[in-house]
């Protein structure tokens, strides 16, 4: 069994893209490692049902050649679009408070706003 | 401040245990390929493309598309909308004398690009493309432009107020285009154009439709979000 392939990979680049949502402080970088998460998701997905003489489901004629699964494929489009949703809208919040805070770094984002409010 | 980001460890790789019993439980899936079996059996001759994924997200599951189509609606509107709140820095940004070099690429490349988003809008339902990465190429081309031209110059070709008309115009008319079978007394959804040959650029019935349709929609998407970024902070 060859433990390098498609599934592995998307289990380490979830792990490492999870470590940098939660440890690393700056919000450029979270909204990073949250695409890398996503990313490793879509190929997890797609090679959940990989075959090693799978062809891309493109039907070229009649005959029934070894097709992987469209199904994912078609449904991993949504995750995308999602993705680009979030990153997009993410940013502008991002920029939002930075214009505000002028600091990307999240502890320090959170200091001020209690500092703000006050005792 | 050690204890806080230990735990936290301890917290991610749960989460990552977690994600892999999801994926041992899903293994049982794995080989069979039998959640696409029926589409790989009939999809081609049903919708009339030869593109499965596409014939799957254009016709046995457009309801999921459309609704994908609108949130993509919604995250060019949130940006567009918390963007033009704040007027952006005050303080012009010093104009980067562009070099020649990238000039003289951009005029290279652009018109390639731009054709190549074209043809994958047009035969997305006969090869790898459709409208979401042919509009997203064609868009990501004119980006291209607004780093080597400046944005502004790119955004004068334009007139604002039409190109917003034309976004939500495109939506409206993939919507009205979706629901149209209810004239003609048959479910909404439902494709009434012919299927044509298999692997001919007339075929797959209405996909052709939705994908230049959702790859105008993409471009001009891709676009607003693009410009209104660049907009906001001055310039590239």
């Amino acid at each position: 069994m060859n433990f390098i392939n498609g599934v592995t990979i998307a289990i380490v680049l979830f792990g490492i893209g999870l470590l940098g949502l939660i440890l690393r402080r700056d919000l450029v970088i979270k909204l990073l490692s949250l695409g890398l998460v996503n990313g490793s998701v879509i190929l997890c997905l797609v090679s959940l049902n990989a075959r090693p003489d799978g062809v891309p489901p493109i039907v070229r004629g009649p005959g029934g050649a070894p097709y992987v699964d469209p199904l994912p494929q078609a449904l991993v489009l949504s995750a995308i679009v999602i993705n680009f949703a979030i990153l997009a809208l993410a940013l502008v919040f991002v920029m939002l408070l930075v214009e505000r805070y002028h600091t990307t770094d999240s502890q320090r984002i959170e200091h001020e706003i209690e500092e703000e409010e006050g005792p | 401040m050690r204890r806080t980001s230990f735990s936290m460890v301890v917290v991610t790789a749960l989460l990552v245990a977690c994600f892999c019993g999801v994926l041992m439980a899903t293994f049982g899936y794995r080989g069979a390929g039998e959640g696409g079996a029926p589409y790989i059996a009939r999809g081609a001759v049903e919708t009339g493309a030869a593109n499965l994924v596409s014939a799957i997200y254009l016709n046995y599951r457009l309801y999921d598309t459309l609704l994908e189509i609108l949130v993509f609606s919604v995250a060019v509107l949130g940006v567009r909308f918390y963007l033009a709140e704040q007027k952006g820095s005050e303080e012009e940004v010093a104009r980067i004398p562009e070099s020649q070099v990238i000039r003289t690429s951009a005029d290279l490349l652009f018109p390639p690009i731009f054709l190549l988003g074209i043809y994958l809008v047009l035969f997305g339902h006969l090869s790898p493309g459709g409208g979401f990465s042919g509009g997203t190429v064609a868009g990501t081309g004119l980006l291209l432009c607004a780093v080597a031209l400046g944005a502004d110059v790119v955004a004068r070709r334009f007139h604002e107020a039409a190109l917003e008309r034309l976004e939500w115009g495109v939506l409206l008319v993939i919507l009205l285009f979706a629901l149209s079978p209810i004239a003609l007394w048959r479910l909404p959804l439902t494709d009434l154009f012919p299927r044509g040959n298999l692997g001919s650029l007339a075929s797959g019935g209405s996909i052709l439709i939705y994908n230049a349709l959702i790859g105008l929609k993409v471009f001009i998407g891709t676009w607003v979000v693009v410009y209104s970024f660049i907009r906001h902070r001055g310039e590239i």
